[in-house]
């Protein structure tokens, strides 16, 4: 199941697929594929989603009620499941983006002084 | 629910619109529709699961798979139900027989006594290298056998003198018995046992009583109104657990005492093994059940030793310092009291034990074969581990191909190990569960047949251990998660086209063609071979022993011998009424049709019962005494129990009537000095009575061909004189009739069928209980009902007691042996059947993995010969690797039972040979089934197989 074409990119850490998936939804209700593509494009193709766990974890947020779903019509007027981010995930998406800031500023802080002792 | 539902409902409509659009994409960025789609798929994973991670999200997922594991592992075990039978079983025979055993050690050996405390309470023991000379010395197997001479019984005078002199112990108690007593008063008369106590035996031992009173210091007097204290259990049992049995008064005996208390229930007994009805305190020994002590002062007199001294250390005071204490107390007493019993060269000394490991008593009889049976149960379990791995391995070898064909459809790793795991933990659990089972019935049949055999009266309360159990249960949980789980992770590691490709049965990745490698599979067999080796030693070792005993000649004629005991001295007879009693109920009995000959003695042979005494021989130096075995007699005796006289003649009787007045002289004299001076060591001045005693006729006695070899090499035995050891300073000056020898017999075993033949001289009974032997002309056992008519219509009531045939006595004494022989065996059977199944096992894999292999050699020409003993070749290297190093351990190992066998070493040839020879045997015979399916391998089916 795993290429080497694939160990180039970033496996994405536990988790933090739910908050990016929040993170394309905050603009409005979108469909799978397109939350798919959104995370590819806006990560320049460095994320990889195995397109398929979007579902698993779209149904997890479901589940805990940070998104929901309804019927719509595409772009092109195809029928669709559209998500759409509730009030509780909006809350859920800042808080989470705070202690996600503060996590990598953290790993930053810790990663960077290393890097200049480690220049001439 | 409705919500999980509808979600789960629209998710294949939403991944399908998914695919849909990426297939678009990829067609819009120019690859052909197939290209797309494939493309599609590709990024998006798979489908299946996928789809199972998204129900998961909804599910309760952990028990939903566990159900659906459990089911669909039930269903695997259901499909091969030769390997879960065999799994099972070996699992339950295993888990059920180490706990049954081990409750058993458990409760004989390791429960601690229930008394406060139990690491502060000490028992005195003694030693000494010269043998005693005293008036009585009792021993009620409270300790075990020491190597040289000395036990743990000590007279009351001495108790007493370490009560008052030792500062080492907060409290000094004494105990004794129990003794079989004669209770009344409370329904029908029975025997009960009761242990004679000294007043501070309760507060020593810290033991409260459950209702009533303990016994106090102020019981001891003996001018205090006689009470005891109940045992709990006998209260419960005689008297329905009543409070008002407190109060009440019994007849012990022909005393009558007040029952004051109840014991502790938890407070059951201070020895192993030993039952307890009713504690009493010394001062009724004068009075309920004298035995045959003589009419000697049990409670004042020095030189009768018979109680069990026990002491509780004062904080602080370590054992060794109040050991330092109490020998100095003790050699005082012995080398400078009144009298001396030693002289400082005897080295008389003094030793404290833990009471807990000092009172072993009869445990430590059977303590031996318990550790034995443990041993070899360990072992059974060690096997049925081993069995069981080596199937789950086999097994799981077989199942690669499902394997791979679950992780290819797309199972994930875990997923398939769990479902292994499940069927592991299903079938210990299957197997516990029976072993539960077989072990509560185990211990429940053992704890019957051990209390059924008068023999051993052993048990009081075995419960099974559930640590033990628990334990057990873990270990081959342990055995089978590691076995069923190590091929598991390799198995769902491995690259998934091999086993896809080729079939099952076709060659493993890494053993070749050629050279096959030694495998975890063949480690378990040999393993299970090695110790079924061991143990099947061990088990013809003892079986052995039992037929060697059993061929021993006792020295008499064991066949169509009735044994009953009667003791007219319950109803309390007279000497001589005792001695018409006897008369005419062996009139009686002689005349009954089918009785050939009737006589009795006051021990019947080889009923584990024996006394001993020393007689000066005439003609021997002063001082010197011959030890030899004693054993008062009825007349007929030798001809009923056809032991021949070789020399002399047999007792008439004319020689009972002498004996008989001697007899009631010395009792006479004896009765005479006790009112004239209670304390028997103040020698009295020459009466009438002791003139008449000193001038009766010498008693006559026979004696046997060994205490002739012994002591009379020399001289015609016929007609020598002998006494017996003095007793006292009035014995020494003048010692009595004595005895004349009359006749000699043949040797006959006496108490144990393993002692040497030892001397015995037969003696007239004149007084006592007896066993009476009927020898009749066929079974004896339909008499039974004839005597016990003839008995009740002698009068008086008196039980008969221990009816039983000669041969069954011998099986009682045989106990042991027969039951560790026949519990060897079947274990022996049982390790035999379980290394043949695994054997089996591991074949009928091996066979059916190399189908194609073998297929080709036999298309390429191989003879059905050479395929047979290419199978065959494979398990009987594995056998003989196997019984090697059995053999081996065997050799080391069974010198641990060698003080349990009989006229064979513990290293004998032909029962090694003999395992070896069988093992073999029934391994080839485990290898012939699968390495004939191997010769039967079609050669074009086998290949057209693929």
């Amino acid at each position: 199941m795993s290429t080497k074409e694939q160990e180039e990119r970033v496996e994405l850490l536990q988790g933090t697929l739910d908050l990016l998936i929040l993170r394309t939804l905050q603009p409005g209700p979108t469909h799978g594929h397109a939350i798919a593509k959104a995370i590819e494009l806006r990560s320049d193709d460095v994320l990889q989603v195995e397109e398929g766990s979007l579902y698993p974890a779209l149904h997890r947020l479901i589940k805990r009620r940070w998104i929901t779903v309804e019927a719509g019509t595409s772009e092109n007027n195809r029928r669709a499941k559209f998500y759409r981010l509730t009030p509780k995930g909006r809350r859920q998406l800042q808080f989470e983006t705070r202690k996600w800031d503060k996590l990598t500023g953290a790993i930053a802080r810790i990663l960077s002084p290393r890097e200049q002792e480690g220049q001439p | 629910m409705t919500r999980r539902k509808r979600m789960l409902q629209e998710l294949d409509e939403d991944i399908r619109d998914h695919l849909d659009r990426e297939t678009q994409d990829n067609i819009e960025r120019g690859m052909t529709p197939e290209e797309a789609r494939y493309a599609a798929l590709r990024k998006f994973g798979n489908v299946t699961r996928i789809k199972e991670e998204t129900h998961e999200v909804w599910s309760f997922v952990w028990l939903e798979q566990l159900l659906r594991d459990i089911r669909l592992g039930l269903r695997m075990l259901r499909k091969s139900p030769g390997f879960t039978a065999v799994a099972i079983l070996t699992l339950a025979l295993g888990i059920g027989a180490n706990t049954a055993i081990f409750s058993f050690i458990d409760a004989v050996l390791l429960r601690s006594i229930p008394v406060k405390d139990p690491r502060q309470l000490v028992v005195f023991n003694w030693s000494a290298h010269r043998k005693l000379d005293l008036h009585g010395h009792s021993d009620y197997g409270d300790c075990a056998d020491q190597a040289g001479i000395g036990d743990c019984s000590f007279s009351i005078p001495f108790f007493k003198t370490v009560r008052t002199q030792s500062d080492s112990f907060s409290g000094v108690g004494a105990f004794a018995g129990p003794m079989d007593v004669d209770l009344s008063g409370n329904g029908a008369a029975s025997m009960v046992r009761g242990l004679y106590v000294s007043g501070d035996f309760f507060s020593t031992l810290g033991v409260d009583t459950f209702i009533g009173r303990p016994l106090a210091l102020s019981d001891d007097s003996p001018s205090a109104p006689p009470v005891i204290v109940l045992s709990y259990a006998y209260w419960v049992r005689a008297f329905g657990a009543a409070p008002s049995a407190v109060g009440r008064t019994v007849r012990l005996d022909s005393t009558t005492a007040t029952i004051v208390g109840v014991a502790d229930p938890n407070f059951t007994n201070l020895t192993p093994g030993k039952l307890l009805d009713f504690f009493m305190p010394f001062s009724l020994a004068d009075t309920v059940r004298g035995e045959s002590w003589r009419n000697q002062d049990l409670l004042s007199d020095p030189a009768n030793w018979w109680v069990v001294i026990l002491g509780r250390l004062k904080p602080g005071v370590s054992i060794g310092q109040a050991q330092a204490a109490a020998t100095t107390i003790f050699r005082n007493e012995m080398l400078h009291g009144a009298p001396p019993f030693f002289k400082s060269e005897d080295a008389p000394a003094l030793t404290l034990l833990p009471a807990q490991a000092g009172l072993n008593g009869e445990s430590s009889h059977i303590a031996p074969a318990l550790y034995v049976t443990m041993m070899i149960v360990a072992f059974i379990l060690l096997i049925a581990c081993a069995n069981v791995a080596g199937l789950a391995l086999a097994r799981s070898a077989a199942r690669r191909k499902e394997m791979a064909v679950r992780l290819a459809l797309g199972a994930g790793r875990a997923r398939i190990v769990r479902q292994l795991l499940t069927e592991s933990i299903l079938l210990s659990l299957v197997g516990g569960a029976l072993g539960v089972l077989l072990a509560v019935w185990a211990v429940d049949a053992i704890s019957k047949l051990l209390s059924n055999s008068p023999g051993a009266p052993f048990l009081t309360n075995v419960a099974l251990d559930w640590r033990v159990l628990a334990f057990t249960i873990a270990i081959t949980f342990a055995t089978g998660m590691l076995f069923g789980l190590a091929p598991a992770l390799r198995g769902s590691r491995v690259d998934l086209t091999p086993p896809l490709k080729e079939s099952a049965s076709s060659l493993s990745g890494t053993a070749g063609h050629t050279g096959r490698g030694f495998r975890p599979g063949d480690a378990l067999v040999v393993a299970q071979v090695a110790l079924s080796v061991v143990v099947l030693i061990g088990a013809g070792l003892l079986v052995r022993t039992l037929q060697n005993l059993r061929s021993i000649d006792p020295g008499f004629d064991p066949q169509n011998i009735l044994l009953f005991g009667i003791d007219p001295s319950l109803a309390g007879y007279t000497d001589q009424q005792t001695q018409q009693l006897y008369d005419r109920l062996q009139q009686r009995f002689a005349s009954l049709p089918g009785v050939e000959s009737v006589s009795y003695s006051e021990d019947a042979l080889l009923d584990g019962g024996w006394s001993a005494g020393s007689v000066h021989i005439e003609g021997a130096p002063p001082k010197q005494y011959a030890n030899t075995g004693e054993l008062p007699v009825g007349l007929n005796f030798f001809s009923t129990m056809r032991i021949p006289v070789l020399a002399g003649r047999d007792f008439t009787s004319a020689d009972f009537a002498a004996a008989a007045a001697t007899n009631a002289r010395e009792k006479a004299r004896e009765a005479a000095a006790e009112k004239v001076s209670p304390s028997a060591s103040t020698p009295a001045s020459p009466t009438a009575l002791d003139d008449a005693y000193y001038h009766s006729m010498p008693v006559p006695l026979i004696i046997n061909e060994a205490f002739a070899r012994t002591y009379l090499t020399k001289q015609n035995p016929i007609g020598l004189q002998m006494s017996a050891a003095p007793r006292g300073e009035a014995d020494a000056a003048n010692p009595g009739p004595g005895y004349t020898i009359i006749g000699v017999v043949g040797d006959t075993k006496y108490a144990q069928l393993r002692r040497k033949t030892a001397p015995i001289i037969f003696l007239p009974l004149v007084s006592n209980e007896a066993h009476f032997e009927l020898r009749a002309a066929a079974s004896p056992t339909a008499l039974v009902k004839n005597i016990r008519e003839i008995v009740s219509q002698a009068g008086d009531n008196l039980p008969l007691t221990d009816v039983r045939t000669q041969t069954e006595q011998i099986d009682q004494i045989l106990f042991q042996e027969r039951l560790m022989a026949r519990l060897s065996s079947f274990f022996g059977a049982l390790a035999l059947v379980l290394a043949c199944i695994g054997l089996y096992g591991l074949l009928s894999y091996e066979v059916a993995r190399r189908t194609r292999e073998l297929g080709i050699r036999a298309a390429l020409g191989a003879q059905r010969r050479d395929l047979l003993r290419l199978v065959l070749g494979q398990g009987v290297l594995l056998v003989l690797v196997g019984a090697a190093i059995g053999i081996a351990a065997a050799l080391g190992v069974t010198r641990f039972i060698s003080s349990m066998l009989y006229g064979l070493h513990a290293n004998d040839p032909v029962t090694f040979a003999a395992v070896a020879i069988l093992l073999t045997l029934v391994a080839l015979a485990a290898c012939y089934i699968p390495a004939r399916r191997a010769m039967k391998v079609d050669p074009l089916v086998a290949l057209r197989y693929e």
